[in-house]
């Protein structure tokens, strides 16, 4: 039987994880701050965590936790960053 | 177990968590053992749940007859860990080897041979067939399902309502299969490649025959799809950040208010149990917007949709106001459009609470109980809430306030009076930031603005029950309104 799909097949397709090399040092990692409660003390605590492990970090906050971070803020993690560790929170 | 000699049928099969795989790169690596399952077969999941104890050493190959996602899923649910393939209808390899029965277990020698089956579960037969001790506990034997493919033998055609299930194209309750001619009658002749962007979060684009195409699996008659279209235009203006609502854990979804003459002629049930089942187009409208974000949008519950717990409106909710019974201007006409345009207008929020007074004699009094149900709102001590709650208010109620003269403005302005509290009495548990700041004797708000109530009339003429839809917090959702166009 022959149906109209709903879905487009371009949200299918699946996303592989970057390769992990597993050595931080020397690397540049970008701290995104997602702007919910308690997303920076939990950066603040990675953030010393990846220092001690002889990264370098950089810190930038999304506009607003609830909706996707903006091109310019994709467009600086990318400039800034080897790496990135996003911040949840609650 | 019976043993035969035989040739076996070539096939080539996708893995659920790889490139698809033939079986002469399977026995590339020697004998092997295929087994044939599905996920509607409780012995099925016996059998997998045993197998999977059972993996090491055994080169067990698994074939499900289900889309990869379900497959992936059956294989999570039963924790075998070794290659599982994936069978689409019309179920071709099961065919060709001639599995009428699930589990069926082949075991396959290095030559391409059939030397043994097991079919159903057997754990004496399964412990010849994989040489090994399979452990005592739970039944020694059970017998198996039919495999899918019979279905269809037996029925004359593949049903095609469990397909969609197969395909993954449901909320969880039963579907209309959008053949062509359903959704090309839903699209009226309007063009089915007009887009109308792409919906959060997988971005799916929202071209007009997919959005027809959730509109029939919702059950929608073609006559509502212009309303169906406007509740999507809504739902994509970046004000209702239908990506924050459609990913949250909170439980919230899109609410769908319809104002305007259409009301009344596609029959939308402003009335009795306005908010309840029992009307096609409240529940099949509202279930349409409801899949366009789940399947063209990619918000799956469990999957990109996080919802804790998520309520039971997220199927679907919609429903019409009672203008006739409402002393104001209708909520489109509050909002900026003309009182003869059909409109609808979405709102995030999640499950309506009831309130119920049959008591209050005075305007203030009223006014006080209805705003006073929202107080705990969220969470109890978060105040103030800067979200729009909806309040649905019953025609007795709406008519209480219509005989002493208030205006929609009055009593969203005695609301909001009404509902303060010391922030010394709020600094417990989940609390703002306003309020850990505030001095003890501070009065605070429930809300940082009248505007944030919403206030629109339905329901049955005889009751004192209104209510109100809790909020979707934090993530500056807005209510949008968009007119529906009929014209192609």
């Amino acid at each position: 039987m022959e149906y109209v799909s709903p879905i487009d097949d371009r949200t299918q397709d699946a996303v592989a994880f970057a390769a992990r090399d597993g050595d931080l040092s020397g690397k540049r990692v970008v701290l995104v701050d997602i702007t919910k409660a308690r997303s920076a003390e939990f950066l603040d605590r990675v953030d010393v965590l990846l220092r001690e492990r002889g990264a370098e970090t950089f810190r930038i906050a999304k506009e607003i936790f609830s909706r996707p971070a903006s091109r310019e803020v994709i467009e600086e993690v990318a400039i800034h960053g080897d790496l990135a560790v996003e911040g949840l929170a609650d | 177990m019976t043993a035969m000699h035989a040739a076996v049928p070539g096939f080539t099969l996708p893995r659920i968590d790889g490139p698809p795989v033939s079986l002469d790169e399977l026995l590339h690596d020697g004998p092997l053992v295929l087994v044939f399952a599905h996920a509607d077969c409780p012995t099925s999941a016996l059998t997998l749940r045993r197998l999977a104890r059972l993996e090491h050493g055994s080169r067990l190959v698994y074939i499900f007859e289900e889309a990869p996602e379900n497959a992936a899923r059956l294989a999570r649910r039963t924790g075998v860990a070794a290659t599982v393939l994936a069978e689409t209808p019309p179920y071709e390899v099961s065919r060709a080897y001639a599995v009428e029965t699930v589990p069926t277990a082949i075991r396959i020698d290095g030559e391409g041979g059939i030397v043994g089956t097991v079919v159903g579960w057997d754990a004496d037969g399964y412990g010849t067939l994989l040489d090994a001790v399979v452990p005592d506990g739970g039944p020694r034997r059970k017998p198996g399902c039919g495999a899918r493919w019979t279905y269809e033998a037996a029925a004359g055609g593949l049903d095609d309502l469990e397909d969609m299930f197969e395909r993954g194209w449901t909320d969880g309750l039963p579907v209309v299969p959008p053949t062509p001619e359903r959704v090309e009658a839903m699209l009226g002749g309007r063009d089915p490649t007009l887009s109308h962007g792409p919906v959060p979060p997988a971005h799916g684009e929202a071209t007009l025959q997919r959005v027809a195409a959730c509109a029939v699996l919702a059950g929608c008659r073609p006559a509502y799809f212009p309303l169906v279209v406007a509740a999507v235009e809504a739902a994509l203006d970046p004000g209702f950040n239908a990506h924050g609502v459609a990913v949250t854990t909170q439980p919230a979804g899109p609410i769908v208010v319809v104002n305007g003459p259409a009301r009344e002629t596609l029959g939308l049930n402003s009335g009795m149990g306005a908010l309840g089942p029992g009307t096609r187009a409240n529940a099949t409208i509202g279930r349409a917007l409801r899949l366009v974000l789940a399947l063209t949008g990619g918000a799956r519950p469990g999957g990109l949709d996080r919802a804790t717990l998520g309520n039971p409106g997220k199927l679907s909710c919609c429903f019409a106001e009672n203008e006739e019974a409402s002393p104001w201007e209708p909520l489109h006409v509050e909002r900026g459009f003309d009182p003869e345009a059909t409109a609808v207008t979405v709102v995030a929020g999640d499950a309506p609470l009831s309130i119920s007074d049959h008591r209050s004699r005075t305007p203030d009094e009223l006014a006080a109980t209805l705003a006073w149900a929202a107080a705990g709102q969220w969470s109890p001590f978060w105040w103030p809430m800067d979200d729009t709650s909806l309040f649905v208010i019953c025609p007795e109620h709406a008519a209480l306030f219509a005989a002493a003269g208030w205006s929609k403005a009055r009593l969203r302005a005695a609301m909001f009076d009404a509902v303060q509290r010391p922030a010394g009495e709020l600094r417990r548990g989940e609390t703002t930031p306003f309020v850990k700041e505030a001095p003890d004797d501070t009065a605070v708000h429930k809300w940082t603005d009248p505007e944030r109530i919403v206030l629109v009339v339905a329901g049955g003429d005889a009751g004192r029950f209104s209510a109100v839809f809790g909020p979707c917090d934090g993530m500056k959702a807005v209510p949008v309104t968009r007119e529906v166009r009929w014209s192609t």
